[in-house]
């Protein structure tokens, strides 16, 4: 298929996705008003970042001036799960060429890097096929960045929309992305492991530490399995 | 005009963030991989998928676990799009209905 259809394609999948980042995007440049942030702040803030979880931390803590230290810390912690999520996309980047590769991981996050491996493992040749990702990330990515500047600017006319049910669409995207990974309830016993540390550590430990508790203790199950196999 | 400070400080941040996206790849792509790396690769994406939504499973509201279970179920059934708005719809009547 054309370059361009795969472009299409990918950007048309995501459509879903777009509509599940509005409302975060929204609240996100919404409480960054309220922290005293710029709306160029905001807007360059997301623009260059493009990893929504490590951003709302960062307006969470945002002071005037802000705490250079802690902020890098905090988002090293959250997006630490990316090393996990390249490393597992690595083998079917293969044949691609290196820099491509560079520039397309800058636009990785959770649900094109999910789209993308899903169309991998779909396609015959077990490829990552680069032009439905960055038809997917583009959306995604101009979505978040141009919603979230409209919270900013918008921000003192809307009220909490995560009571509404918004909050909910995050779980549900991530749960029909989960689904199409689906290898049967063996293969997902590491995930369920994943899951009961995560919440465990989510009630316990201050932070964003329960993403990676979560996913280390579900690995570390995987690896104590493949040794069975 | 942004404050040189700042702009710093979102420079480390997104210098961060764009590490830990290429890391992996940086690590790996131009290594053989032995079997059991290779399955515990596999398993990545679902534990991690899992973990980041794990504070949705953290809760004791009856509206919010009705909604989850509903969701979970619309998840099992139907493509994204109706997945994402059915399980919005729901969660805002439950919530509605089903107050504390």
């Amino acid at each position: 298929m054309s370059t361009h259809k795969e472009f299409i394609r990918g950007l048309v999948a995501a459509i879903p996705i777009m509509i599940s980042f509005i409302p975060f995007s929204l609240v996100l440049g919404a409480q960054a008003i309220q922290r005293g942030m710029a709306t160029g702040e905001i807007s360059l803030m997301v623009a260059m970042n493009f990893a929504g979880g490590s951003e709302f931390v960062a307006v969470n803590l945002w002071t005037s001036p802000p705490h250079l230290l802690l902020l890098a810390f905090m988002t090293l912690l959250v997006n630490s799960r990316h090393i996990l999520m390249g490393a597992a996309l690595t083998p079917y980047l293969q044949g691609l060429p290196k820099k491509k590769v560079l520039l397309a991981l800058f636009f990785m996050c959770d649900e094109s890097w999910a789209m993308s491996f899903a169309d991998a493992k779909k396609s015959t040749n077990q490829r990552f096929n680069y032009h439905y990702y960055i038809g997917a990330s583009l959306g995604l990515y101009l979505t978040w960045v141009i919603f979230t500047t409209i919270g900013a600017l918008v921000g003192p006319l809307i009220g909490d929309v995560t009571h509404y049910g918004f909050d909910m669409a995050f779980v549900a995207v991530f749960l029909v992305l989960l689904k199409g990974m689906w290898k049967g309830v063996v293969a997902a016993i590491p995930w369920l492991v994943s899951l009961i540390v995560a919440v465990v550590s989510y009630l316990i430990l201050p932070g964003a530490w329960y993403v990676l508790c979560g996913a280390i203790a579900g690995l570390i199950v995987a690896f104590i399995m493949a040794h069975y196999d | 005009m942004i404050d040189y400070f700042v702009f710093f400080t979102i420079l480390a941040m997104a210098t961060v963030t764009y590490l830990t996206r290429i890391t992996g790849y940086l690590l790996l792509h131009n290594k053989v991989l032995n079997p059991r790396l290779g399955k515990v690769l596999e398993a990545i994406p679902g534990c991690v998928l899992i973990a980041v939504i794990a504070p949705a499973f953290a809760t004791t509201n009856i509206a919010n676990l009705l909604a989850l279970a509903i969701t979970l179920l619309l998840a099992s059934r139907f493509s994204l799009l109706p997945t994402v708005i059915i399980s919005i719809a729901v969660t805002a009547l439950l919530r509605h209905y089903i107050p504390y």
